[in-house]
């Protein structure tokens, strides 16, 4: 069956970065002046306001910051998956992402469990960052 | 030492619609139904209204919310203070603050505060209306939300309340601890929507909206309007209604930052808005009587006692008894009408319209005898923003 799920919707701005994606390389962006990386996507560093940065590949490491099981139905095309588990991911960097925890039975998942980024070719089009036990 | 506006403002009007299920009317019908019950509260005529600040609930991103317009619906043409408002579940704390500071310095005299909200449809679901169903996607980086399956505030609230129960060892009995609580409450308050006594068997059988959230951990959505009108203690001394006096207000807000130098979860803007406040009002936690707390989720509550340092970290929920149905267990002096979970949504408009009654001592059943210092909370976004007011029936 084909894939019916919500899609990304990439823009101007965060267009390389779902490019990445699909080449399984996470990107975040890197602001110098501050030694400081900023996810998500903003045209300005809200440390010291720098308009100066680069993409820099993540580690894709990082730990379960907090996490939930998804029972309500929002969208039709999660019929099959409820209940799902969501989670926001606290990367080594510093930034936090909201992801899928995929691969992880359910009585290990707990704050604070290490996990590493898997990617997850959803159609040729796009490719999603999705997180398993380290 | 308390700040000199202490007891200088007051809140003498209040009008609250029918909530809930109501159908037929949109935001500017409730918003005029509850201006006008508040005048009539008062004592005030029409025209006496010289201020609107005015905030829209969900229905504002709908682009069927109350705003600026309102003024020419209800033909106010003596206004010298009008503004439309939006920090979300903060704006009703912060409306009563800036319109006290403008009575005060003589600004305006009778400014009406008003919330107003009507995103139920005949039909469809609760969900649907605060989900964003029909909206347009994102764009960006955040269309990789609903890519994930992230939806509403359920969903975001529900990861804040995981943390903190980790953290602190807190459970889903817990949590319904909190909603039955709140019931028990709300079956006393004739403004209620959900009267029917609830036990923790109820809770736990309660659908999983967002685990750890059951459906009972979640606040209503409710069709209607609030409306506060401040003016100055001197003119509310003369008026119909008694006055809850304005003794502290103050605001907090940590804002969203998806980082590991922010702590989200286990704090909120409780903290700085809550010390803000009782300096001005020249108290502290000890001499709260009634909370009235801004209880989106069960969690929200436990959260914003530990922050306004009614408990330690983590302590909030030993302030419940361990089965609140029983009515012999003494219930915390805390959301008194049932709050959002049992009542009626009107986002911060919920607590300070408790706040009100019980500082009037206007309760009836569920009037707490002890209410010379009454706690009010606002919160919006996810723990983003913050407002406090300290009301008293006590001039100083």
């Amino acid at each position: 069956m084909a894939y019916d799920k919500p899609l990304p919707n990439p823009d101007a701005n965060t267009q390389p970065f779902f490019d990445a994606l699909k080449e399984h390389k996470l990107l975040l962006q890197y602001f110098p002046s501050a030694d400081h990386y900023q996810y998500p996507y903003s045209d300005r560093c809200y440390k010291d306001w720098s308009t100066d940065w680069e993409w820099r590949e993540s580690s894709g490491s990082g730990e379960v910051y907090t996490w939930v099981r998804m029972h309500q139905l929002y969208h039709p095309s999660w019929k099959a998956e409820i209940p799902y588990t969501l989670a926001v991911v606290q990367l080594d960097e510093g930034p936090r992402m909201h992801t899928n925890l995929v691969n992880a039975p359910l009585e290990d998942v707990h704050v604070g469990m290490r996990v590493k980024v898997v990617f997850d070719d959803v159609t040729d089009e796009f490719t999603l960052p999705k997180f398993e036990p380290a | 030492m308390s700040d000199p506006i202490r007891g200088q403002t007051a809140i003498c009007g209040l009008g609250i619609t029918e909530m809930g299920k109501v159908y037929g009317h949109d935001a500017s019908w409730f918003a005029g139904e509850a201006i006008k019950l508040a005048i009539e509260d008062a004592g005030l005529q029409k025209d006496d209204i010289d201020g609107l600040l005015v905030n829209p609930g969900i229905t504002g991103a709908f682009g069927t919310g109350i705003s600026i317009p309102l003024q020419g619906y209800l033909g106010l043409r003596n206004l010298r203070l009008l503004n439309h408002m939006n920090s979300f579940g903060a704006t009703a704390s912060a409306m009563v603050q800036y319109a006290a500071m403008a009575v005060h310095h003589g600004m305006a005299n009778y400014v009406a505060c008003i919330f107003s909200d009507a995103p139920l449809q005949q039909g469809g679901s609760a969900g649907a209306a605060y989900g964003g169903a029909g909206r347009r996607g994102p764009s960006g980086m955040a269309s990789l939300m609903p890519a994930f399956g992230f939806y509403g505030a359920n969903t975001s609230y529900a990861l804040a309340a995981r943390r903190y129960m980790e953290r602190y060892g807190v459970t889903n009995n817990d949590l319904g601890r909190v909603s039955v609580a709140q019931r028990r409450y709300a079956v006393d308050n004739p403004h209620a929507t959900m009267r029917q006594p609830l036990t923790l068997e109820d809770y736990h059988n309660s659908r999983w909206i967002v685990e750890p959230f059951h459906l009972l951990d979640c606040c209503l959505v409710s069709n209607g309007a609030v409306c506060t009108i401040v003016t100055t203690a001197e003119r509310a001394r003369d008026l119909k209604s008694s006055p809850a006096y304005v003794w502290g207000m103050g605001q907090g807000h940590p804002g969203n930052f998806p980082h590991a130098e922010v702590e989200v979860g286990t704090t909120s803007g409780a903290t700085i808005a809550g010390e803000t406040a009782y300096r001005m009002a020249g108290v502290g936690p000890d001499d709260v009587d009634i909370c009235e707390f801004y209880d989106c989720y069960t969690y929200t509550v436990l959260r914003t006692i530990e922050d306004y340092g009614l408990a330690k970290p983590g302590e909030a929920i030993g302030l419940y008894p361990e089965d609140p149905a029983d009515p012999e267990a003494e219930l915390p002096k805390i959301n008194t009408g049932g709050g959002q979970l049992s009542s009626y949504y009107m986002w911060g408009m919920t607590p300070i319209s408790e706040g009100v009654i019980q500082a009037r001592g206007s309760g009836g059943d569920r009037q707490i005898e002890q209410h010379d210092i009454v706690l009010c909370s606002g919160n919006g976004g996810t723990l983003d923003t913050h407002g406090t007011l300290i009301l008293s029936p006590n001039a100083n």
